[in-house]
Formats: C-alpha cells, sequence, structure tokens
C-alpha cells in the first residue's frame, strides 16, 4: 500500500530543493515522482580539440511550467495562477515579512498570494481559485511579464 | 548612446527598429501580446516581454505595462515606432518621468502639432500658407454661419485630434452643414475622446505631397526631401514615391523651407513628417504635422542614403544629427507599395489568414521591409500590412519597370492581397504619365461597373 504522506513528503523535498525526478524503491515498492520545470544540471564534456578542461555544470532558464508537457498524472489537474501584468514579483508585502504563501498552503479566491510591483506601485495579486499552492514558479524579485504562470495549485 | 532599447510596437516597424539598435550595438527588447506570440521576428530581438492579450487596448496601448516591462528590463530608452502610442503627448511624458528616453519628440511639440488646429495657428504665426479654414469655431450659430459663408463650400469638418485621413467630413452645401457638424463631432468624440472640431475649405482632387525632416536638441533641423502620396484610397495612402512628379525644384524649394520654419517654431527635435497640399494650380497648403517615423519612411532611406531610425535614435541619445543639409543630394527615384492582406477585387476587405507560399522579390535596387514569412498567421486584430515593397533606381521610368517585375516576383499564397491592384496602377496612364490627383485611385477602378 503506497504511504500518501511519504509521497506528500517526498513532492515537498523535490520542490524545496528545485529537483525534476525522484525514484525510489522500498522493496516491493517504487515510487517515481517527475515535476515539469524545475532546474536541470547538465554535465558537459569540454571539447576535444580544445585543452582538457574541467566538465562545467550549466544551469538551464528557469523555464515556465504552464509550458511544459504534463507528464504524470497527478500534474494534468494543477491550474496555474498567471501575472496579470508585468512587473517584478515578491514573495513577502515586505522585505522583514515572511512569505505570504508557500507549498502547502491553502488559498481561496480572496487570499493574498503575491505582491507584483510595476512603477513604484506595488499591486497585491490574490489567487482568484481555491485550492492549495503545489509549486512556486518564479523566484522572489524575479521580473515576470504578462500572462507567466507564478504559482500552481491543486484546485479544491 | 543608449545601451538597451525597448520597442513598443510590433510586426515590420518593430523588426525595422530592432535592426537599427543591433546596428547601432544596442540590445533590443521587445513587448508582444498573446497574440504575436512566436512571431519569428520576435527571435531577433535580445529579450522579448508579453504584455497582455491580443487587443491593442489589452497590450500595445497599455502604456503603463510597456512602461513596467522597460524597468523591469531596465531599458534606457523605449522606440515607439508608429501607431499605438507613437503620438501619445501623455506616453512620452510618463516614459520621460521615469527616467526612459522616449524616441520622438518632446510632450510638448508633439501636443502642439498633434493638435491639428494649433498646429494651424503655428502654420499661420510662421507664414507658411495653409488651406484657409476656421480654428475655433464660434458658438453663437450665426458667427459661425457666417465664417463658414466667407470660407466658401465645398468645405471639410475635420477632428483637432484626428488625422491621419480619420474624423473627416466633407460637406458640400448650406443645408448639410449643420447635420455634418453634429455627425462631426459625435464621431469625433467617440474615436478621439475630443469632439472639437475645426474647418478648413475643401480642396479639390489635390496631390499629397510630405517632406521629412529630423531635428536634433542642438537647434539643429535638416529636411531630406519629399514623398509625393497621391496614390490614395479614402485618405489611406496605398503607394509613395519620391521625388513628386507633380511639384517644380521651386516648390520643392518652398515646401523644405517651410518644413524646417514650422519645426523651428515648434521646437520640434526627432523625425518629423510636414504635410501639405498641392491644388490644382500647383499652389501648396500645409494640413498637417505627423510627429513620428512613417511607415513610408525608406523611401526618403533610398534616396538620400540616410538611416532614419538610426538618426532619430541617435537624436534622442542627444547627439547632433550625422550629416550636413548641404550633403543631401537625393538620388534616383524611388517607389513603394505598400503591399496589405486585403482583396483589392472585394473593396480592400482584410484577409487575414495563415501564409502557405511566401516568395519575396529582389535584385539590384530593391528592399522588401516585412515580418512576414511562409507559415506566417496574419491576425485579424492588428493593420493588414503585410510587406512594404521599395525600389529604387536612376529614373522614374525604370523605378516603374522595376516595381512591375517585383510585383509579378512577389508571390504570397493564399491569401488576398494587394498585388494585383498595384500591377494595375502600374498600367496605367494617369500614374505611368506622373499626373494624378488623390482622386485618381477611386476615379480609375472604383467608379467602374
Amino acid at each position: 500500500m503506497l504511504d500518501i504522506d511519504k509521497i506528500q513528503r517526498l513532492i515537498r523535498m523535490m520542490v524545496e530543493n528545485d529537483l525534476v525526478e525522484v525514484s525510489l524503491r522500498d522493496g516491493e515498492e517504487e515510487v517515481n515522482l517527475r515535476r515539469p520545470g524545475g532546474t536541470v544540471v547538465q554535465q558537459v564534456a569540454a571539447p576535444v580539440a580544445a585543452p582538457m578542461l574541467p566538465p562545467q555544470a550549466l544551469e538551464a532558464p528557469p523555464p515556465a511550467a504552464a509550458s511544459q508537457p504534463q507528464t504524470d498524472d497527478k500534474e494534468a489537474d494543477l491550474v496555474t495562477i498567471d501575472s496579470p501584468m508585468v512587473g517584478t514579483f515578491y514573495t513577502a508585502s515586505d522585505p522583514d515579512s515572511p512569505a505570504l504563501v508557500t507549498v502547502g498552503s491553502s488559498v481561496s479566491p480572496g487570499t493574498l498570494i503575491c505582491i507584483v510591483e510595476a512603477m513604484k506601485v506595488f499591486n497585491e495579486i490574490k489567487a482568484e481559485v481555491a485550492g492549495v499552492i503545489e509549486k512556486i514558479l518564479v523566484k522572489n524579485e524575479q521580473a515576470v511579464e504578462f500572462g507567466q504562470p507564478l504559482f500552481a495549485v491543486r484546485p479544491s | 548612446m543608449f545601451g538597451r532599447m525597448l520597442i513598443a510596437n510590433r510586426g515590420e516597424i518593430a523588426l525595422r527598429i530592432i535592426r537599427a539598435c543591433h546596428e547601432l550595438g544596442i540590445e533590443t527588447v521587445c513587448v508582444f501580446s498573446e497574440e504575436d506570440r512566436g512571431a519569428d521576428y520576435l527571435t531577433l530581438a535580445d529579450q522579448t516581454i508579453c504584455i497582455g492579450g491580443p487587443a491593442p487596448r489589452d497590450s500595445y496601448l497599455k502604456s503603463d505595462r510597456i512602461i513596467a516591462a522597460a524597468e523591469v528590463a531596465r531599458v534606457d530608452a523605449i522606440h515607439p515606432g508608429y501607431g499605438f502610442l507613437a503620438e501619445s503627448a501623455q506616453f512620452a511624458e510618463k516614459c520621460r518621468a521615469c527616467n526612459i528616453e522616449f524616441v520622438g519628440p518632446t510632450a510638448e511639440a508633439m501636443a502642439q502639432l498633434g493638435n491639428k488646429a494649433e498646429a494651424r495657428k503655428l502654420a499661420k504665426k510662421s507664414k507658411v500658407p495653409i488651406v484657409p479654414g476656421i480654428e475655433v469655431l464660434p458658438e453663437n450659430e450665426e458667427e459661425l454661419l457666417a465664417e463658414v459663408g466667407k470660407i466658401g463650400f465645398p468645405l471639410m469638418i475635420k477632428a483637432v485630434a484626428g488625422g491621419g485621413g480619420r474624423g473627416m467630413r466633407i460637406v458640400h452645401s448650406k443645408g448639410h452643414f449643420k447635420a455634418m457638424l453634429n455627425q462631426a463631432s459625435q464621431e469625433a468624440l467617440g474615436a478621439f475622446s475630443d469632439a472639437t472640431l475645426y474647418i478648413e475649405k475643401f480642396i479639390e482632387n489635390p496631390r499629397h505631397v510630405e517632406v521629412q525632416i529630423i531635428a536634433d536638441n542642438h537647434g539643429n533641423v535638416r529636411y531630406l526631401g519629399e514623398r509625393d502620396c497621391t496614390v490614395q484610397r479614402r485618405y489611406q495612402k496605398l503607394m509613395e514615391e519620391s521625388p513628386s512628379p507633380a511639384i517644380d525644384s521651386r516648390t520643392r524649394s518652398s515646401l523644405c523651407n517651410y518644413a524646417v520654419k514650422l519645426a523651428k517654431s515648434a521646437s520640434y527635435s526627432s523625425a518629423g513628417t510636414v504635410e501639405f497640399l498641392i491644388d490644382g494650380k500647383g499652389k501648396p497648403y500645409f494640413i498637417e504635422v505627423n510627429a513620428r517615423i512613417q511607415v513610408e519612411h525608406p523611401v526618403t532611406e533610398e534616396t538620400t542614403g540616410i538611416d532614419l531610425i538610426s538618426e532619430q535614435i541617435r537624436v534622442a541619445a542627444g547627439e547632433e544629427v550625422s550629416f550636413s543639409q548641404r550633403s543631401i543630394q537625393p538620388k534616383g527615384h524611388a517607389i513603394e507599395c505598400r503591399i496589405n492582406a486585403e482583396d483589392p477585387a472585394e473593396k480592400f476587405r482584410p484577409c487575414p489568414g495563415l501564409i502557405e507560399r511566401f516568395r519575396p522579390p529582389g535584385g539590384p535596387g530593391v528592399r522588401v521591409d516585412t515580418h512576414a514569412y511562409q507559415g506566417y498567421r496574419i491576425s485579424p486584430r492588428y493593420d493588414s500590412l503585410l510587406a512594404k515593397l521599395i525600389v529604387h533606381r536612376a529614373t522614374r521610368d525604370e523605378a516603374i519597370s522595376t516595381m512591375r517585375r517585383c510585383l509579378r516576383e512577389f508571390e504570397i499564397a493564399p491569401i488576398k492581397t494587394t498585388i494585383p491592384f498595384f500591377l494595375k496602377v502600374l498600367e496605367h496612364e494617369d500614374f505611368i504619365s506622373g499626373k494624378f490627383d488623390t482622386g485618381f485611385v477611386v476615379r480609375a477602378f472604383e467608379n467602374t461597373a
């Protein structure tokens, strides 16, 4: 019998560590979790003609999760909250406050989930959906464009 | 010089500006709407930012979002292109208030020249000939009718906030005047949020000749010759050429001097176009100033060899215009055809849709400015301009001949375009002779059974 709690903890760990894929086998139990998005860490071999250099780790730019194919059944149920404007994304109302929401937070349509600042005006962004935050798709102080997915929510 | 520029426009002009920026070593940030997502020209920008939904009012006209994009991308300047916010004094002011340079004139110059009645007053002061008219309509009906009587019929009722051929009504007799005045007022309010009107005597079947100017912030104003834009339909330009076959060198001189005078009196800077009507007797009348870069700017670039977008960017960055007036010696003859996605056989009905076949022409003296390509989907949301086909040869006859060849080579399918229409124009004796007026297109092609 699969342990839902264990799986939820795995999901949280993946999100917190920005992992793309986790495979676990414990005796007869096997869990494969794949998460669209996240940072891909690649090893690149040095070109043959050049002098030998240690392999470099490359970071791919943060992708928009909504544009990735939904490979996992669980992911297909998620909805994204997209930015209604262009600006700078902030997770909290001010630098000294804690984040307005985190992974696992329950939200309802009126819940304040983030701030997008443009031209010195701090715009409060509301969830507009009811559910649980599964992923935060952008980083604090990241520039966001119109329509850019900010959060993935599992609707209730 | 700017390090990074935001392009607040789309399509062919956005591409044009990206190219000029790259030649100047300026990084480009191009905004786009959801409708334009995936358009090929965007891949040439160093960065792109989505600013809204398909409708212009949800994206390209959203000045706050555009400035927000400029801020997050940390640009030094914004180029507005033409249309959209290019002649919004408010937008220009907002940009500068946010320490972002606006590639265009000052908000003051824009406001002064953008109000057509104010521009007329300025012309009067500068002794630039204008069409007889009334700038401020008397409130008192009797007074108004008396002044109208002095102007005589037919006359034209125009919106002060209008321009580009919009918000105009021709009145042929006193009996229709009051009704037309009310209609024009309502329309102006709806289209430009300003019901204020002015009146001009109607010049029958004029020619339309405009002068390209560029001015810097050091008091230098240069003229770059004229363009003849008489091939029009419902006040929309279809073809432009330079030099104008309709004017002699004395008139040319006068027009250019008037243009410079007007620019100086408005403390104008950046690129601009001063438009004139030439009546049947060859007499010129100033009508309006377009305080922006125009669609047809390539015609002047070809005859003068000056990169107008580059100059615009330079003067916006505080430099002086890079050439002397003396060095401007227009050469040869250039013609531009605006290839629109419209069906000339169906009253120029717009034809959006997928371009399955796209083969532009080429060869010496041939320039194609376009954002379109095979596989591109033309949106119904924006204007129908697909490509600008510009030809530059030593003489007008050669330019016409080369343009004919190019139009025959240019394949765009299956959507309908104005290419067949242009082929007809280039075969018409009136066009070939150079003796035609703004009524030419309608008379030659639309008043037939």
